[in-house]
């Protein structure tokens, strides 16, 4: 199943790209084409040859494990895409460890105090995340973090690193970001279930019982509450390794969304097929893991 | 049922942790940090184009601004131009010419090595030009330097090379200080010259690999010109987004930028820690018409067309007074042979007059493309657009995506806003307007022009040669297909610790080694 996905969306991809106006040699050359550099270096790149006969090329190439040579860096497509695949993860990573706990946190606390001044105060605060897109979170993080208090840099050059505390130092900005970004929608999440949780009557048994709150909240409550924000999470993973574009960019992160815009304006379809490859993977694997994650926290379903 | 949930939760606890671990795992290895760069004096570089994986360091496929940046750190040329555009010498000490100014030779610097220890010497200049002329290197420069017999450039000893040119050229030592001509080393196999090439330059290619975003490059500590590099190594990058290199300069993460908006330097002069440098530069904004294609064909149409613009506020709007005005002539007026004239006033009625004659008594309608791709197409469009409608040119605006305009908009579509980067008057009359030239993008082809041009070209008489090219610019101006109003100053900023840092007005010659830290 995962295959035939895989097989389609590199179908897609390849014929979407194809529709695109202009070929790599073109955007090799520039405003220095001529007809004669055009020619030689579509020879050279094998774009004279019909669209599918390229994409079988690809396909077969690919099922014997090479992914091929980058039209436009003239150097292996897995050699290319794994700097940056790392670059993403690395940010993906951090962020990841950042959001989990801050979303069932904030949750958690909205929960519980509902109607009182924290949820709300919180609540309009997550709410204002949501609707800010992340390039302005980024643009207000940088210009009051790196330009006003210069506390931290602004941009994200993690070439610059000189160790491990100042990769830190350079990343914290996107993280934080990324973070504010994700965490608006699995806050709100995690306060819907878990009220709607903390109000059924499994819980009003256990409160009964004489169980301290924390315990009613940590092994009663909210497992059950967490199977939503399960589902949100898997989303949101998608959503960062298939690129925080816009992240990317405003921090002049080197990762693998970057590299997907760039390859699409270069047309360089090694690349863009290879990244499709693996962000599609990425995807199926990431819901697979919710799936699994939510069939083990409810007995009911396994 | 209790304590079995919780031998249960504990358990998916111990799963998590493991799972934890073994993300961050492949994390933490993902970390190659370069070490020993903190002490050397290393200056830190941002272009503003991007050239991402198309970026090359072989100088006969240089395009992009960054290549053209990489290619000065490491190699070097037999001439430079000067700030009137005119030759001076680098790796030639010395040039002559015979009485047609059809055969060049050139005394080479001695003591000059490569990067590797090899003595520079002419086989190498040799080397350099026949490979840059072959077809089979499809260099986009070949065109232009079309003259010079490929066959006939000899070696006369170590440190003399002369060149035969098919037809006469007085410019020869200027046409040759171009973006394509930095002297290779020859047995240097052709799969190392993208990303490893060796030159006889103030800097040596650490790492340079096309789509990675640094590169790197150390002192030649065997440099010829004594005292020269002053900084120990140089990164370089591209931060194609203009408010993050301004983000990135003023936090002090890089030491120098150029590709700056006018805007932008607006802002950074009243930074004390960043010094803002200007220079005056002969880069053409140009608005370009075909003239064989209605209603441009008519020359009236063309000249009502020119009549329309206020330069002056073409540079104050436009440029925000960080320029000077140009007269339809793309040779700027203190060029070398640049024709001085009383410039071009706004007039509508006359304007209007012209157009009427012309047979459209009720203006005409017309589609101009613009993009983002340079900055200040877009403002310079909407400018026009609104100086124009006084005289019933109705201009219709069609922003074209950036990305591809320089192939899917200029020289495709008949009314287009472009660029050219700062040239010699020879290179500037011909590259755009030559009839023969690929990139004519105003379709204008006057058999007159064109033997200026070339008259010019083989006249050894300096008086006669400025003549000729004033009488082509003369023209140009008056008939032409193109309404160049300003010349854009280079904008760049340092960090007020870097000194010796200037532009070129030659947009692809960009000098670091006399730039200093601290």
């Amino acid at each position: 199943m995962a295959l035939i996905s895989l097989l389609a969306v590199s179908a897609i991809i390849f014929w979407c790209v194809e529709l695109l106006p202009g070929d790599a040699a073109e955007r090799i050359l520039g405003r220095n084409a001529t007809p004669e550099s055009l020619a030689l270096l579509r020879e050279t790149l094998n774009l004279h040859l019909s669209a599918p006969e390229r994409y079988l090329t690809w396909l077969s190439n690919l099922l014997s494990g090479d992914f091929g040579t980058s039209l436009v860096a003239d150097r292996p497509v897995l050699d290319y895409i794994a700097s940056r695949i790392a670059n993403t993860a690395l940010l993906s990573g951090f962020a990841l460890i950042l959001y989990i706990p801050i979303s069932i946190a904030l949750g958690v606390i909205t929960a519980i105090n509902r109607g009182r001044m924290a949820d709300h105060a919180i609540s309009v605060v997550v709410l204002i995340f949501m609707c800010l897109p992340e390039f302005v979170i980024g643009i207000l993080l940088i210009s009051i973090f790196a330009i006003k208090l210069a506390w931290l840099p602004p941009l994200a050059l993690i070439g610059q690193a000189n160790g491990f505390g100042d990769l830190l130092r350079l990343i914290a900005l996107p993280t934080i970001t990324i973070v504010a970004a994700m965490s608006a929608y699995a806050v709100r999440m995690m306060r819907e279930s878990l009220i709607e949780v903390l109000d059924s009557s499994y819980v009003l048994m256990a409160r009964l019982k004489g169980l301290p709150t924390w315990r009613v909240l940590l092994f009663h409550a909210l497992p059950n509450a967490l199977g939503p924000a399960i589902n949100i999470t898997a989303l949101n993973v998608a959503w960062m390794i298939g690129g925080v574009v816009v992240v990317e960019a405003v921090f002049e992160f080197p990762g693998i969304g970057r590299l997907m815009v760039d390859s699409i304006s270069h047309k360089d379809v090694p690349v863009i097929l290879a990244i499709s490859m693996v962000m599609t993977g990425a995807y199926i694997a990431t819901n697979l893991i919710a799936d699994v994650l939510v069939i083990l926290l409810n007995p009911k379903l396994r | 049922m209790y304590g079995k949930d919780i031998l249960r939760l504990s358990r998916r606890k111990v799963l998590a942790c493991t799972g934890a671990a073994l993300a961050a795992g492949p994390l933490s290895v993902a970390l190659h940090v370069p070490k020993s760069w903190a002490q050397a004096k290393t200056l830190r570089i941002a272009a503003g184009e991007a050239d991402g994986a198309t970026g090359t360091m072989d100088p006969a496929q240089s395009t992009a601004d960054p290549d053209a940046a990489r290619i000065n750190l490491v190699f070097e040329r037999l001439t430079v131009l000067d700030d009137a555009f005119a030759a001076a010498p680098q790796l030639a000490k010395s040039w002559e010419s015979n009485a047609t100014g059809d055969e060049w030779t050139f005394k080479l610097q001695e003591g000059v090595k490569f990067h590797d220890g090899e003595a520079f010497t002419a086989k190498h200049v040799v080397h350099t030009y026949k490979r840059l002329l072959d077809p089979k290197t499809a260099s986009p420069g070949a065109s232009s330097m079309a003259a010079i017999d490929p066959d006939a450039i000899a070696a006369l000893d170590d440190h003399t090379v002369r060149f035969k040119l098919k037809t006469a050229t007085v410019e020869f030592p200027a046409l040759i200080a171009n973006r394509f001509t930095y002297i290779l080393r020859e047995g240097q196999p052709e799969s190392e010259l993208r990303t490893a090439g060796i030159g006889t330059g103030p800097f040596k290619v650490k790492q340079f690999v096309p789509g990675e975003d640094v590169s790197t490059f150390v002192k030649n500590e065997n440099y010829w010109r004594p005292g020269l590099p002053k900084v120990d190594a140089v990164e370089l990058r591209a931060i194609p987004e203009e408010s993050a290199r301004i983000a990135a300069i003023e936090s002090g993460q890089i030491d120098l930028v150029w590709d700056l908006g006018r805007a932008g330097v607006a802002g950074l002069q009243k930074n004390p820690d960043i010094k803002v440098v200007t220079t005056r530069s002969p880069f053409v904004l140009t608005l370009s018409c075909w003239a064989d294609t209605p209603p441009f064909d008519d020359v009236r149409v063309r000249q009502a067309m020119k009549y329309v613009v206020d330069r002056e506020q073409m540079l104050q709007l436009v440029l925000r007074g960080y320029g000077n005005i140009g007269d339809d002539n793309p040779v700027a007026p203190w060029i070398e042979y640049a024709l001085q004239a009383e410039t071009r006033a706004r007039d509508i009625e006359k304007a209007k007059a012209l157009l009427a004659e012309a047979g459209h008594p009720d203006g005409i309608d017309i589609e101009l493309f613009t993009s983002e791709t340079t900055p200040g197409f877009i403002e310079m469009a909407t400018l026009y657009q609104a100086m124009a409608s006084e005289a019933g040119i109705r201009v219709t605006l069609n922003k074209a995506p950036a990305n591809d305009y320089w192939s899917a908009v200029w020289l495709k579509q008949p009314f287009v806003c472009s660029s050219w980067s700062g040239r010699g008057a020879d290179d500037a009359l011909a590259a755009p307007y030559l009839s023969t030239s690929d990139w004519n993008e105003t379709h204008w082809k006057r058999p007159e022009f064109d033997a200026f041009i070339n008259e010019a070209r083989a006249s050894t008489d300096v008086a006669k040669r400025t003549e000729l090219y004033q009488n082509a610019q003369r023209l140009l101006r008056e008939d032409g297909g193109a309404i160049i109003s300003i010349f854009p100053d280079a904008l760049s900023a340092t960090r007020a610790n870097i000194s010796g840092w200037k532009l070129h007005p030659q947009q692809s010659t960009k000098d670091f080694s006399e730039v200093e830290i601290g």
